[in-house]
């Protein structure tokens, strides 16, 4: 556990001072800010929007952030040849990659704060008082990256991150329409049935990324939270049950892996 | 069984006291013994591409290993099994008895590779100290741990500024200094002193002689031949996945060369062939012949009589002293014309 955090740490030293990702946490930031800089007429349909997009503009710089910083951790200390002064070290191979995702998920996480912080004030300012709906929001975005990033780090335990980049986002996007291709894998008249065991074995591996955002009326018209503990309870378990697949699944076969 | 018993005892004692006796015993009596790598019939293929061909040979405790050997010859696929980075397609590697890659031996060993890149935003001692909690180092003793190393890498002045300010040659100093950080038995230095500036290249130099002088094994892979030639025991010349020469560095070059020098051949000669069958060392330096031989009296008669058939002056035949470069060159020139050659007389070791 030592070694993972170790390792976890050098990863958050380094990621942090990674440009390309301080440029999609500064362009989100003045976003965020320049919607409250420019509202519409009407104020209380002017902080609707505005919650919407600040919270969707954090979503996909967040997105953005962990894949790019992801795909990166293990093939660049490849490239580096840092890993091979590591693993010659008393270092598990498990160890080395849990605490890359480690690493790489403290970064998100900052950078999540950071522009979750900057939210957070600008709305409770204008609005008057402290919005809790604003942390949920933030929790379950920050929850739907943990996925993200098991996932493209479970994918650069075996692809280029050229290729991972595409898959991770393939994998985010049509994880994010989980609900039309529950629909879609359906029985129906119409349909063909290899469309539809298609569209259920899809269903069944793609992680559900539409859950995170289950108050979103677009995503989910018909579903109304009653119970939001249990709600949360259920998401973040499902985050870190899917990821943990994931994740030991990337370790077995990292383990084998040639470097 | 009870004399033997005592023998044996005695004789780890001797070696106890004197590494360099361990190794020269080993390596005279060919024993099993004080080995710390045992590389069996070692075989690595990539798909269709053999990068290690049936490699055996043994390293021997407290000696400095030379394994050279050209690009792509194999020598960072072996440096590589022998880590436990990468995995044998068959055949045996140990390391201090125990299979490479085991997380025991990782504690006793330790690599620096090529060219070696660290976390930049880390200052050298941070860096060091870094590899130091890899080892469960911490507190009081990872600091004093830590200064003594960049204290003897020549950085204590600097142990505070980033990495990304430091030269080629400092950030080879903070890889030696991480290397050392576990008190190694055995260290895996490949190309330690490649881009240094004459003065780092010769402290580091130093520094492998000093860590050889504390009892340490160290496996040199490196392309400076003449660092190998004057730090190396023993000696290995890889060529297409095959060792093609083992031995001391003694053996290898004894015998030294003849330097030819021969006028009126012309450089089209058609007989050129049956030449560098003979030698491939030919130069042509303006109007006269340089041909470089082994210094045994077949080689230089069988010489001397091609450039008398070839009607050829002699100018000159002069002893020379052969260097690990010419063996180096020989050997490598060798395996391009195809054939096998035999490891040394000398060897403690067969290669298949």
């Amino acid at each position: 556990m030592n070694t993972i955090w170790i390792i976890a740490q050098g990863t958050f030293g380094e990621a942090m001072r990674r440009k390309i990702l301080n440029v999609f946490l500064l362009v989100a930031i003045a976003i965020i800010i320049m919607g409250f800089a420019f509202g519409s007429l009407d104020p209380r349909q002017e902080m609707v929007t505005v919650r919407s997009i600040g919270l969707g503009i954090i979503e996909l710089a967040g997105v953005f952030i962990s894949v790019i910083l992801s795909i990166n951790l293990i093939p660049q200390e490849i490239e580096r040849r840092t890993i091979y002064t590591i693993l010659s070290k008393p270092v598990q191979r498990y160890e080395f990659l849990l605490g890359k995702f480690v690493g790489g998920l403290l970064t998100v996480l900052a950078n999540i704060a950071l522009m979750g912080a900057v939210f957070f004030l600008l709305v409770s300012y204008k609005e008057g008082h402290v919005n809790v709906a604003i942390l949920k929001g933030l929790l379950m975005t920050f929850f739907q990256l943990f996925l993200v990033c098991s996932i493209a780090v479970f994918f650069s335990a075996f692809l280029s991150p050229f290729v991972n980049f595409f898959l991770t986002f393939a994998v985010f996007l049509l994880g994010s329409m989980s609900s039309v291709i529950e629909s879609l894998g359906t029985q129906d008249s119409k349909k063909s049935i290899i469309a539809v065991d298609f569209f259920k074995v899809l269903h069944l591996i793609l992680p559900n990324f539409g859950n995170f955002n289950i108050e979103n009326p677009i995503i989910h018209p018909d579903v109304i939270v009653t119970n939001e503990f249990h709600y949360f309870l259920i998401t973040i378990g499902y985050a870190i049950v899917y990821s943990a697949f994931v994740l030991t699944a990337a370790v077995l076969i990292f383990d084998k892996r040639e470097l | 069984m009870a004399q033997d018993s005592s023998k044996d005892l005695e004789s780890l004692a001797d070696t106890a006291k004197d590494p360099g006796l361990a190794m020269q015993k080993a390596a005279e009596e060919n024993v099993g013994y004080a080995k710390v790598i045992e590389i069996k019939n070692l075989v690595k293929t990539y798909r269709n591409i053999t990068a290690v061909n049936d490699i055996s040979l043994d390293v021997y405790e407290g000696e400095i290993f030379g394994f050279l050997g050209p690009n792509g010859a194999g020598k960072t696929t072996t440096i590589k099994t022998l880590l436990g980075l990468i995995f044998p397609t068959s055949g045996t590697t140990l390391v201090l008895g125990k299979e490479a890659g085991d997380i025991e031996v990782k504690e006793k060993i330790s690599y620096l590779p090529e060219s070696p890149y660290f976390y930049e935003h880390m200052s050298a001692k941070e860096v060091v100290g870094y590899y130091g909690s890899l080892f469960g180092l911490k507190g009081a003793a990872k600091d004093k741990r830590v200064d003594y190393l960049l204290d003897l890498v020549g950085l204590q002045s600097d142990s505070k500024k980033p990495l990304r300010a430091f030269s080629k040659g400092m950030l080879q100093r903070v890889g030696i200094a991480q290397s050392l950080i576990n008190d190694p038995k055995i260290l895996f230095f490949d190309e330690p002193t490649s881009g240094l500036d004459p003065v780092a290249h010769r402290d580091i130099r130093n520094l492998i002689l000093h860590l050889k002088s504390e009892g340490r094994t160290i496996f040199l892979s490196s392309h400076q031949l003449s660092d190998v030639e004057l730090v190396c025991d023993r000696v290995s010349i890889l060529n297409k996945g095959k060792i093609r020469r083992l031995g001391t560095v003694e053996d290898l070059i004894a015998g030294g060369n003849v330097e030819i020098i021969a006028e009126n051949i012309d450089p089209e000669n058609s007989d050129l062939g049956r030449l560098k069958a003979i030698t491939s060392n030919v130069e042509f330096v303006g109007p006269k012949t340089v041909i470089t031989a082994s210094a045994d009296n077949r080689s230089k008669n069988a010489v001397l009589d091609w450039v008398r058939s070839n009607k050829g002056d002699v100018v000159s035949v002069a002893q020379t002293r052969r260097t690990l470069e010419d063996i180096f060159y020989e050997t490598v020139r060798e395996g391009e014309s195809g054939p096998h050659i035999p490891t040394s007389t000398t060897s403690t070791v067969s290669s298949n």
